[in-house]
């Protein structure tokens, strides 16, 4: 424990800093459009939330992860599920899905819960399981270690948020060398399905195909109407620009007219004069507010800063002295660019809409935290890993 | 690190780089992404967004004024104060929310003002609905102590405000309304030219006679102002781009003085009067009775008032004087006495006159009833003989009678500018199988000789018509005072035109038993007088009615004033039209 300050990544730290700084700002640019006042206060809130964070994300460091995780990693999966099954239950209805239960969304929490576990099985060197990775068993075990939050968060729907746990996961399977050649043709298949079901939609949606021939198609392909109606948007961004289109149209219209320099903090029309979708703007759309006020030279700066945080941590990863350290600050490192290239590559049109919150800069407080205690993990990784020599 | 500790780190390093070049490969696609919007494409987007976001609303400018010849306003602006509301103070969540806020406000607001809301829930809802981004004004034009009331407690009421506008002016009320028209307030629709705003002030338009013809040239050049609204539509921020200017004033060739008597003339009767210049065309007077005052139809034209004018039977809206279409009766027999000396009949030739004319079996009655005898031409002009015109008719048949007329121009516009221009009809045997279906008789062109039948002419054809034999030449007649002079030579012999001249004096200039019909039209006026009188038979029976015409021109031996004047259901020309047309003249001479 002495000098951990000397081991502690204050480069990762200092930018964790500004992230939480920007997003406060972005939130408060966003709070004062809505006509709500309830919202005005929510950068305070965000604040203190982060604040909250950042004590947890410092408990988290300072704790060596090899002693702690062993005793924790399963019963915080365990509880984690517990909730996701509450929130089906209990859950209060919201947007077309139960994913909040009572102040938090356990969805998010299960993600690091289900990161913490893998990092601790397949990479701890003391782990049974460690031994069997390798083979079809092990296999077995990560697909039902990640499948059962998985198919709960679906069932919420929450499609978003389990589309980011799985590239996390596999990424850490993939590096801790699970069962490889099943992996790869799973990822493999996936991609392949994927590109059917987008390339199924475009032949269905294209101009000009005759009503029975979309309908023969579209029996078909597994997406419920809203998803469908948002991959139409991707694939078609210039039709329907006041219906289903209207969110994306707004969100570029928002970023592009920021401009090289922005229209200034707190100026940003699209976001004030309520273009920009208001239920969404401090959420999944965040980046357009941000983005408009700041203009490139704003979103290039939050693009380097998330670089630079991921590929501290990437950093961290590679110099880990075990596999567990080294899985965690992978799992958690994936995870986060997840959200940050899903969300923001949604707001520019690369990828279909989903409800993804961008990481620091939306107002989500249970992401916020979840966020922090990753973070801090990957710290205790940077702080703990030379200690295994003095024990 | 030591070999123990490589094989407990069984998680490959390469995955770290693998990782972090993707990282690295998804963040700069997003960067170049970004650059693509934010400085390839920012100025389309800053385009969209100001497209969607400015409405650009046009201010109108200051109406211009309608003054005479000699200066005196006809129409004028006043400022005129509104009270208005603007929307986006009573936004709600829905949009009937909203309406249901406005009402409730303008109906608060009511007790203030003292006066009930004039807007409907529909109305309200019209505004919010389409035009949701300008004031909507509730009590258009209040008084001063509406505003005083208003003013004092303008903070208990938060979106209400005083909305200063102009309102039209008729300084003059009744006089020349026909003429001079009047304004309506526009909701909305693009003018020429201005097809690139969103919204529009509700700007005065012209809807009747000058007003409407001359819209254009009145209104003035609009100005532009933006406003700001946000994704519902509701004002955030409005600022003005360029101030609007002032409409041009519009000069008159009328003469308000000989205006006003000629509108005395006809006070309480059905009739009309034009009075024009016969060298250069200036309408000089152009009345038509009854009339209205323009000032009523100011702020608003409301509907009550609008259907009692529009359901009179004595039609106050009709301007007679160039939209009625009347049998000009025997002021059109200068007229036939010129196509007959075209067509060679010598001016001495006479008719015997026994007081009818019989066709078959026709009769046509002369006015007197024992007959005049035999009279040559200059005679039968002056004491208006029916059967010498209609033997004369016959004669040269209906060809000669209508190249005469057009020579006039009847049956065409006179070409004045104003929006209503009766063209009136120069009937013949194409015409009237094509109307009726009914061939051409001869007992057609008797009717037209006597300017009967279905002949039709408007008073200001007339008056020009006068107005040319006096001078010699066609004129165009004008209105605006500044617009060119247009003139033509009348196709008729100097002789020709000497003889009708001479009969046309006759009628107003004889004495005592040789008298002319129209001797009452010269009384009085300090210059030589030349006329002619004129009673149109209309209708049989119970409805039979006589519509009482005087055509003149003064002075005789160079006309400088030429009028037609008609009174429906008079007694005769000579009795009832003659003397008003001189009053008129005596006014158009007076020293």
């Amino acid at each position: 424990m002495r000098g951990w300050w000397k081991r502690l990544d204050w480069l990762a730290l200092a930018v964790t800093i500004v992230l939480i700084a920007i997003g406060t700002i972005a939130i408060r640019s966003a709070g004062y459009a809505r006509v709500e006042t309830v919202f005005h206060g929510m950068w305070i809130s965000n604040l203190m939330t982060a604040g909250f964070g950042l004590v947890l994300y410092f408990l988290i460091a300072l704790t060596d992860y090899r002693k702690a995780l062993g005793f924790v990693a399963l019963p915080a999966y365990v509880v984690s599920l517990l909730l996701l099954v509450a929130v089906l239950i209990f859950g209060a209805e919201q947007f077309g899905g139960r994913r909040w239960l009572w102040f938090f969304q356990p969805s998010e929490v299960a993600k690091l819960c289900v990161i913490v576990l893998t990092a601790v099985l397949f990479g701890a060197a003391r782990s049974r399981v460690a031994g069997v990775r390798t083979t079809f068993c092990g296999f077995l075990l990560a697909g039902a270690l990640v499948g059962v939050p998985a198919l709960l968060i679906l069932a919420e729907p929450d499609l978003g948020t389990a589309l980011t746990l799985v590239p996390s996961v596999l990424v850490m399977f993939l590096a801790a060398g699970v069962w490889r050649k099943g992996l790869v043709t799973i990822v493999l298949v996936g991609g392949l399905a994927a590109l059917a079901v987008l390339g199924a939609v475009y032949e269905a949606e294209r101009p000009g195909v005759p009503a029975a021939r979309r309908e023969k198609i579209l029996r078909y392909v597994p997406l419920k109407a809203h998803q469908l109606k948002r991959v139409r948007v991707f694939l078609f961004p210039e039709e329907d620009r006041l219906g289903a289109g209207y969110n994306l149209r707004q969100a570029k219209i928002s970023i592009g007219s920021g401009g090289f320099s922005g229209k200034g903090i707190g100026k940003g029309e699209s976001n004030h004069l309520k273009y920009l979708p208001q239920a969404i703007s401090m959420n999944d759309f965040i980046f357009c507010v941000w983005a408009e006020e700041t203009g490139y030279v704003g979103s290039a700066v939050l693009l380097a800063l998330f670089g630079l945080l991921l590929l501290r941590g990437c950093r961290t990863a590679f110099r880990a002295t075990d596999g567990e350290g080294r899985l965690l600050a992978l799992g958690v490192t994936a995870l986060i660019f997840a959200h940050v290239y899903v969300n923001i590559a949604m707001s520019v049109g690369i990828v279909p809409i989903t409800g993804l919150p961008l990481p620091f800069i939306s107002s989500g407080r249970t992401f916020l935290i979840v966020v922090l205690c990753g973070l801090g993990l990957i710290q205790s990784v940077n702080i703990h890993r030379e200690e295994k020599k003095h024990d | 690190m030591s070999a123990g500790e490589r094989e407990s780190c069984r998680v490959s390093r390469v995955a770290c780089l693998v990782v972090a070049v993707i990282v690295a490969a998804g963040l700069l696609q997003l960067a170049f992404r970004l650059r693509e919007l934010q400085v390839d494409d920012a100025a389309e987007y800053g385009y969209a967004s100001a497209r969607q976001s400015i409405r650009r609303v046009q201010i109108g400018g200051t109406r211009g004024r309608i003054l005479d010849r000699r200066g005196v306003l006809l129409a004028d602006n006043r400022p005129s104060l509104s009270v208005a509301c603007r929307p986006a103070v009573f936004q709600r969540r829905t949009w009937e929310a909203t309406v249901d806020a406005i009402e409730a406000a303008i109906s608060n607001a009511a007790r203030t003002v003292g006066r009930p809301s004039p807007l409907s829930r529909k109305t309200i809802r019209r505004h919010v609905n389409q035009t949701l981004a300008m004031p909507l004004a509730v009590w258009l034009d209040i008084g001063v102590d509406e505003l005083a009331r208003f003013s004092e407690r303008a903070n208990e009421h938060p979106g209400f405000f005083v909305l200063e506008t102009e309102e039209r002016i008729y300084p003059q009320g009744s006089l020349a309304a026909h003429l001079v028209g009047m304004v309506g307030r526009d909701r909305g629709e693009a003018t020429e030219g201005d097809e690139k705003y969103n919204f529009f002030s509700p700007e005065l338009r012209g809807r009747a006679g000058l007003e409407h013809y001359y819209n254009s040239f009145l209104r003035g050049v609009s100005g532009e102002r933006k406003v700001l609204v946000d994704a519902r539509g509701f004002a955030i921020r409005e600022w003005v781009v360029s101030e609007p200017r002032k409409g041009l004033d519009l000069r008159l060739t009328l003469d308000s003085n000989l205006q006003r008597t000629v509108e005395l003339q006809l006070r309480g009767l059905s009739g009309a009067c034009a009075v024009v210049d016969p060298r250069n065309g200036d309408v000089l007077a152009l009345a038509s009775a009854p009339g209205f005052n323009p000032n009523e139809f100011v702020p608003v034209l409301r509907s009550e008032l609008y259907s009692r004018y529009s359901s009179d039977p004595r039609k106050p809206l009709l301007n007679r004087a160039v939209g009625g279409a009347y049998a000009p009766g025997s002021t059109f027999k200068p007229v036939i006495a010129l196509a007959a000396l075209t067509a060679g009949v010598p001016a001495e030739l006479t008719y015997d006159c026994t007081g009818v004319f019989r066709l078959g079996q026709m009769r046509l009655r002369c006015a007197s009833r024992w007959g005049h005898g035999s009279l040559d031409m200059r005679h039968a002009l002056m004491k208006s003989c029916n059967p010498y015109f209609c033997n004369l008719g016959l004669d040269i048949g209906t060809n000669a009678i209508q190249v005469a007329a057009s020579a006039f121009g009847f049956g065409e516009k006179t070409g004045i500018d104003f929006g209503i221009d009766m063209s009136g009809t120069v009937p013949d045997a194409d015409w009237k199988m094509r109307m009726y279906g009914e061939k051409w008789f001869l007992g057609d062109v008797a009717q037209m000789s006597i300017g009967q039948g279905m002949l039709l002419v408007s008073p200001l054809q007339m008056a020009l018509a006068a107005g040319a034999i006096g001078t010699g030449f066609r004129v165009t007649p004008r209105l605006k005072a500044d617009l060119p002079v247009a003139r033509t030579p009348l196709p008729f012999k100097a002789e020709n035109l000497a003889v009708v001249r001479e009969g046309m004096r006759l009628v107003v200039a004889g004495d005592g038993e040789s008298r002319g019909t129209g001797w009452r039209g010269g009384v009085g006026v300090p210059v030589s007088v030349s006329g002619k009188t004129g009673t149109a038979e209309i209708g049989r029976g119970a409805t039979r009615r006589k519509n009482t015409w005087f055509i003149a021109y003064a002075p005789s031996e160079a006309p400088t004033v030429a009028l037609a004047l008609i009174v429906e259901n008079g007694e005769s020309g000579g009795v009832t039209a003659a003397p008003k047309a001189a009053e008129i003249l005596r006014e158009a001479f007076r020293k």
